[in-house]
């Protein structure tokens, strides 16, 4: 991505959509929504990316990130931004148990993935000493106050997701440059040989789950402490992971800024148009949308749009 | 004891079920290496074409399946088609394909039926029947078990004696080679996702007369479909049939035992065992993977 429309999107992320939106806390919650969709389609792009991995169960990262730090924060009173940090190393210790799934190809990972996220919400469901249960948890403590600023507001909320969105797309960036993505790059086109080569293909993808685990726990982490309530079958729920795969496909999952840009036109889309057209069932269209997209364009429909942007501008120039 | 052995008969006979759900999934995933994300979806769809045909008229629901087999094998027809014009990294692009499909049912039937809970209003399914003396179960369960297991007996038939069966078998054995024997191979996966529409169907049916419908329970379904499909190998319709039984089995033990809510967790369990100690399944061929 070019570093100046970088720069310009973060420009309008934290001056340009305070400052005229700040007062809205309707629309301010809304984006703040969108960039948590946002937060889990770049990790689960870097995985389906990166590592090569499609995954369908990063509702059981964004579950277990969810509860660690709401547990940490609720019954051993630990710092709510520590906690955030430590509910993205809780969703990446989740996914050691995931890495024997590893070994499987493609579809069966991705099947192998789903197996999982439906394993955790049911232990989530069942122990009810840990986790409080179908009854869920109520009153998480909210953002705090730091450095004189109140993240419990909205406002705040949103700062705190694209600070962390932010972060990530950056992680994200310095992955895919380093020595580290140039042999996952490899390994897409052809993992036998890359193998040969010397590089150690298992322990690169090991790498890439902890990682997308980690970004997912944290935001799942993120939005305990941002709605202040959880129960399983919301933290572990399926929309956490269809959301963000829509979001991915859409904006297209090869590229870095597809996923948030994906994430923030779904989502928006979704609920203030589709949400008010059909009240029951408007993720009807979000199907349509992610099956349209594979059938017309898999790589998604910003690859087009700058296709079509620089072809024309080729031509200006010839 | 008494209870382990209605345990195990509750089992078997939704095991006969399970795998009348899993046979359409697992014969497409054979021949075409697609694997239909919707195809619990399809199988809903019937469930409540079959509700709707069952309310409005009054009739028996069994015989909605003609209206039920017409509008499921067409929409099985129909992602036939979208996943055959996926150009470019199959394997994974149908996955998500089907996903969206999935959703895209699972929220129409949201739309046109509610989110309200359907069962068969026909008192016939639900009375008790007693075998051997002690077993007891519902008669719709006896019905859904013998239809699982014709379907899937006439289903192994098929692959084995007629001409398609032999084709769609050629096929997914060696696609190559069953070009250059001049088969159609694109023929041939038209036969297996209408013959999985079928199956769809008659699962679709059944599941309306042994259990109660809502929208979100599709997915379910799907998983429970390739969960059996991995325990039985590729295309190996014996290993689903047994694969079945076993998910069935377990679950009915583990709702007895402990409690309903982890019987998804025990086929879960099972499930990652044999995915992670025999990928290619219980009955599959050791190249399969």
């Amino acid at each position: 991505m070019n570093i100046k429309i970088f720069l310009l999107a973060l420009a309008v992320m934290y001056l340009g959509v305070p400052l005229l939106l700040g007062d809205n806390n309707y629309l301010i919650g809304m984006i703040a929504s969108a960039l948590i969709i946002a937060g889990i389609a770049v990790a689960w792009a870097l995985l389906g990316n990166l590592g090569g991995m499609v995954s369908f169960g990063h509702a059981a990262f964004f579950g277990v990130g969810a509860y660690t730090s709401a547990i940490l924060t609720m019954d051993y009173g630990v710092p709510v931004f520590v906690a955030l940090v430590l509910g993205g190393i809780g969703a990446s210790l989740s996914s050691v148990f995931m890495m024997p799934a590893l070994r499987l190809r493609g579809p069966y990972f991705a099947l192998a993935i789903l197996a999982y996220a439906e394993i955790f919400k049911i232990l989530a469901t069942e122990a009810t000493g840990l986790t409080g249960g179908g009854g869920g948890l109520l009153s998480i403590p909210s953002l705090p106050v730091f450095a004189g600023i109140d993240f419990g507001t909205k406002l705040g909320g949103y700062i705190v997701i694209l600070n962390i969105v932010t972060l990530m797309v950056i992680t994200y960036f310095f992955i895919r440059r380093s020595s580290y993505g140039l042999a996952l790059k490899a390994m897409h086109d052809s993992e036998l040989a890359t193998r040969i080569v010397g590089v150690p293909a298992t322990y690169l993808k090991i790498v890439m789950l902890v990682v997308s685990a980690f970004m997912t726990g944290a935001v799942g982490a993120f939005n305990a402490h941002y709605i202040n309530f959880l129960e399983p079958d919301y933290a572990f729920s399926g929309t956490w992971t269809v959301f963000p795969i829509v979001a991915a496909i859409f904006g297209g999952y090869r590229t870095l800024s597809g996923p948030v840009i994906g994430a923030l036109f779904i989502y928006l889309v979704d609920q203030l148009v589709f949400k008010n057209l059909l009240p029951q069932g408007h993720q009807l269209i979000l199907g349509v949308m992610l099956t349209g997209m594979i059938v017309l364009s898999p790589s998604g429909l910003l690859p087009i749009i700058t296709n079509l942007f620089t072809r024309t501008k080729g031509k200006q120039h010839a | 004891m008494e209870l382990t052995a209605q345990a195990i008969f509750t089992g078997v006979l939704m095991g006969g079920f399970y795998g009348l759900v899993a046979v359409g999934l697992s014969l497409v995933f054979g021949t075409m290496k697609v694997i239909n994300l919707a195809h619990g979806e399809l199988v809903l769809l019937a469930a409540y074409i079959a509700y709707a045909v069952e309310s409005q008229t009054g009739i028996n629901p069994l015989l909605a399946m003609p209206i039920a087999m017409v509008i499921v094998v067409g929409v099985s027809l129909l992602t036939f088609y979208l996943t055959n014009g996926i150009a470019k990294d199959k394997e994974l692009n149908s996955l998500i394909l089907t996903f969206g499909l999935g959703i895209v049912l699972t929220n129409g039937l949201l739309m046109v039926f509610s989110a309200d809970i359907y069962s068969t209003q026909t008192a016939w399914f639900m009375e008790g029947v007693v075998v051997a003396d002690t077993l007891f179960s519902m008669r719709g369960e006896i019905v859904a078990f013998v239809v699982g297991v014709c379907a899937l007996g006439a289903l192994y038939w098929w692959l084995n004696h007629t001409w398609h069966g032999r084709a769609i078998r050629s096929v997914s054995s060696n696609r190559e080679a069953a070009k250059l024997m001049g088969m159609n191979p694109t023929k041939a996966e038209l036969w297996s996702w209408g013959v999985a529409g079928v199956l769809a169907t008659l699962a679709g049916v059944m599941l309306y007369v042994i259990s109660v419908i809502h929208p979100p329970i599709g997915h379910g379904l799907t998983i429970k479909a390739f969960i059996i499909t991995v325990l039985a190998g590729m295309g190996s319709i014996p290993g689903v049939l047994v694969g079945a039984l076993m998910i069935g089995v377990i679950e009915g033990l583990t709702t007895t035992f402990f409690q309903s809510s982890l019987a998804g967790l025990s086929s879960m369990a099972l499930f990652l065992l044999v995915l992670l100690i025999m990928p290619s399944g219980l009955f599959g061929k050791k190249a399969g993977h």
